[in-house]
């Protein structure tokens, strides 16, 4: 087997639903051994959620949980029952990294809580995922991806002028608390490399998304402004830099769209060449930004009658020609199937599935030179790793197995 | 205490695109060297401005993304003395991050194999719109036109009756930049633990683009296993099905997101109560509603309507933050719509000791901003320096590098 950047880094992954996984996810893509530890009582919600493949969920059909959960192993344990409590327990002792993004509580209901973690394994890493975090007078409230984005300023952001917000049409927030707690525990076992000190990692989805809009606090807190204003959001059109013309613009087709940004006045020029250079486009009026911030419907108006009749990827390639910012609002089926750029980086990959068959996969974002990180099996089946992790990572016997699988352990 | 990357030297050469990630390595204790052309990074010249007058060191969205850094001015397009520092620089550095155009490092002289071979335990970590290869790698790009490319926008918007002909929403705050610096700090910590075991370097090639296709959550699985496109609904999920709205209007014109109303029998009974302490929902106690499935939007049962109309009449008698907080004493995981500066007013991140104070030209006091994405035990996110002014460190760098 390749030897992959996190090889040798086993993952014990309590997580569930979507920002526990994204984060054991990038740990698995880079070599680490992840094992889901799952309980068919309890089961993860995402194994039922759509899409699926098939008439009715079975668990191990969804197209969802498959895509989250690549690279790792599934194993079926109740740690309801002291017997297997005391196996997870061994899997712990035998983990480099603990993941869970539980309520913030119920590791400690569990006896889990960091110290008796440490007690069990003294250079552990725990990494726990919550809505508002383990500390702080509201850690008992919870969260799905739409709460934390309502709750962290993202989903005023996004919106028309005047409207009701538009918000955030997925959980981005999952996404990017998966992707903090993946920085912070690659971080911790570079520290515990050097020190061989492990620690807690204590992530609150919302405070991972305040993150991601410090100038708009800033502004607030220096310059006395809110975002929550006349005009704001702006929609498309541009906050800072404030430039015109930038926003989308509707094409031929079926709900089909163009982006295009012009920067600074050499952009606008090109952009003006590009179009032929139409008589409207000499007004004196969009001859600067001021200009053209201060006239944008009319500007808007004039770019989108240009637009209107024609593809949305010509218009994109006439004015990439041309130098000139402009991209496609690109459905999945767009990307899948039409974009080039991702064909030409072998971005699609396809694994064989222990229920669906051959199934479709994206790639490894950052791609390293040396030790790129790799797809070696779509999402688990659910419980296929027991017997195998049991008798190799918690060192069973298999008459132990076998006693504990009659007990109701493993289940 | 430090940070768990102390021991790093980060080289920066990154604007808007890859700051951030020169800032989480920087928060995270490592020691980073920005290096600035003679007028500054392009990020200087974004607003918003302290008191609304531009200049180098006024810029509020440099001063977010550049703590813990220092600044150095080097001339690398114009003078083969400071190309030759900067090399200098890159041969005593852990990491390079840079955003430049793919090839434009390397037509200086500077690119990553010649770095590379002068340090083999460097990490070099391209941040670029599309990546190093492939028909759209010189493609121009914003962050506006990369989360349309991505696929983000076309998820984000309007049902059509709340805005006929609306188009695909971009969210605001560099979204598309955050998600590719997330990405890169991915690959530039899973290379830095392969060097703890090896002692070798590598290249990373980052690409916006996959960073943004790939964080899409529902609406990239769709394609791939149901071969169906998911159509965008306002400030809910994207789907393939039209679903029931999340989004409620309270008394103070301020906006929720509540679902889940109703879900299970236990909290179903907190949340009668105290609407029908309020005067609503007084039919609730029919017994038509104890059935959990009966309540649920999307089955089109008359009790889901009732439930969802008494719920809005509820909620528009009562302020935003009343109704989220007496929501989530009842297990309601419901979310009041804020702004991003309202968050300050909330008690709880400041327990957590969430926001923290800057400071740079033009204020008098400190002013506070978003700390630590994450509390890490034994070594803390810490706010060691703000933003450094341009070339603020220059000649402290260089003293450095002569000093070997």
């Amino acid at each position: 087997m390749a030897d992959l950047p996190l090889s040798g880094i086993r993952v014990c992954d309590l997580t569930w639903i979507i920002a526990g996984p994204t984060a054991t996810r990038v740990l698995a893509d880079f070599g680490a051994e992840v094992i889901r530890v799952e309980h068919a009582q309890a089961v993860d919600a995402i194994r039922l959620g759509r899409p699926i493949v098939g008439d009715g969920p079975t668990l191990n059909n969804s197209g969802f949980f498959s895509y989250f959960n690549r690279n790792k192993k599934s194993i079926l344990l109740n740690v309801r029952h002291p017997m297997g409590m005391d196996v997870l327990k061994k899997l712990i002792a035998a983990s480099d990294v603990v993941v869970e993004n539980f309520s913030s509580g119920v590791m400690e209901s569990w006896e889990l809580d960091y110290p008796q973690l440490k007690a069990i394994r003294p250079d552990i890493i725990y990494c726990s995922i919550s809505g508002f975090g383990h500390s702080g007078r509201d850690k008992a409230f919870t969260t799905w991806g739409p709460t934390a984005q309502a709750l962290c300023g993202l989903a005023i952001t996004s919106g028309l002028p005047g409207k009701m917000p538009a918000g955030w049409g997925y959980s981005y927030m999952d996404h990017t608390a998966g992707y903090a707690g993946a920085i912070a525990i690659m971080a911790a076992l570079h520290h515990r490399n050097r020190t061989g000190e492990g620690q807690h990692i204590d992530i609150s989805q919302v405070e991972a998304g305040i993150v991601l809009n410090g100038p708009a606090v800033l502004d607030y807190t220096v310059n006395g402004r809110s975002w929550r204003r006349e005009g704001m959001p702006p929609g498309n059109h541009a906050w800072e830099p404030a430039v015109a013309p930038h926003n989308t613009y509707r094409c031929a087709g079926d709900d089909r769209w163009v982006a295009i940004a012009a920067m600074n006045d050499a952009e606008w020029q090109a952009l003006v060449r590009a179009m032929d250079e139409p008589a409207w486009a000499a007004d004196p009026r969009f001859a600067t930004n001021a200009g053209r911030l201060a006239h944008q419907e009319g500007l808007d108006a004039r770019i989108a009658a240009w637009t209107a009749p024609q593809e949305d990827y010509a218009v994109m390639a006439l004015l990439q020609a041309a130098g000139v910012r402009a991209g496609v609002c690109q459905r999945a089926s767009d990307r899948f199937e039409r974009d080039p750029q991702l064909a030409a980086r072998d971005w699609w990959h396809r694994l064989e599935h222990g229920e669906m068959g051959e199934v479709d996969y994206d790639g490894v974002v950052p791609k390293l030179s040396l030790t790129p990180g790799q797809l070696r099996s779509a999402g688990p089946l659910l419980g296929q790793d027991t017997w195998s992790v049991l008798e190799e990572v918690a060192g069973m016997t298999p008459e132990e197995i076998a006693e504990h699988e009659a007990m109701g352990v493993l289940m | 205490m430090s940070g768990p990357l102390a021991d790093l030297r980060v080289i920066e050469l990154c604007d808007e695109l890859g700051q951030y990630a020169g800032k989480l390595l920087g928060d995270l204790g490592a020691d980073v060297v920005k290096v600035e052309p003679p007028g500054g990074s392009s990020a200087r010249a974004i607003g918003p401005f302290v008191k609304d007058i531009p200049g180098p060191d006024r810029s509020l969205n440099f001063w977010y993304h550049n703590t813990n850094k220092r600044s150095v001015v080097l001339d690398i397009e114009g003078d083969a003395g400071d190309r030759a520092r900067f090399a200098q620089l890159c041969a005593g550095a852990d990491v390079l991050i840079e955003d430049r155009q793919p090839g434009a490092l390397a037509a200086l002289g500077l690119g990553e194999a010649e770095l590379r071979a002068a340090n083999p335990r460097l990490i070099v970590c391209s941040i670029t719109p599309f990546g190093q290869t492939g028909p759209w790698k010189d493609h121009a790009t914003s962050d506006l036109v990369a989360l349309a490319l991505g696929g983000p926008m076309v998820m984000n918007g309007y049902d059509q009756e709340d805005a006929p002909g609306a188009p695909p929403i971009r969210g605001h705050g560099d979204q598309g930049y955050n998600t590719a610096s997330h990405h890169a700090l991915h690959g530039i910590l899973a290379a830095l633990f392969y060097r703890d075991r090896t002692g070798a370097g590598q290249y990373i090639d980052c690409s916006m683009h996959e960073a943004l296709s790939q964080t899409v959550e529902v609406g990239m699985p769709y394609w791939l296993y149901a071969r169906t496109d998911v159509f965008r609904q306002t400030a809910r999920h994207a789907a393939a099905q039209r679903t029931e709205p999340w989004l409620v209007h309270a008394k103070d014109g301020k906006d929720l997101i509540l679902f889940g109303v109703g879900r299970d029998n236990t909290s179903w009974k907190q949340l009668k109560k105290w609407y029908q302490a309020a005067g609503f929902g007084l039919q609730f106690d029919e017994p038509r509603f104890d059935e959990p499935l009966a309540r649920q939007g999307g089955t089109g049962s008359p009790e889901a309507a009732e439930l969802r109309a008494e719920t809005a009449k509820f909620v528009a008698a009562h302020d935003a933050e009343a109704i989220y907080r007496g929501g989530q004493e009842r297990d309601q995981a419901w979310g009041v719509i804020r702004a991003p500066d309202e968050t300050l007013a909330d008690p709880h991140w400041w327990d957590r000791g969430h926001f923290v104070h800057t400071t740079g030209e033009g204020v008098d006091e400190p002013v506070a901003m978003p700390g630590a994405p994450y509390l890490l035990s034994a070594t803390p996110w810490e706010l060691r320096r703000p933003a450094p002014k341009l070339g603020e460190h220059t000649a402290e760098v260089l003293a450095e590098l002569a000093s070997g």
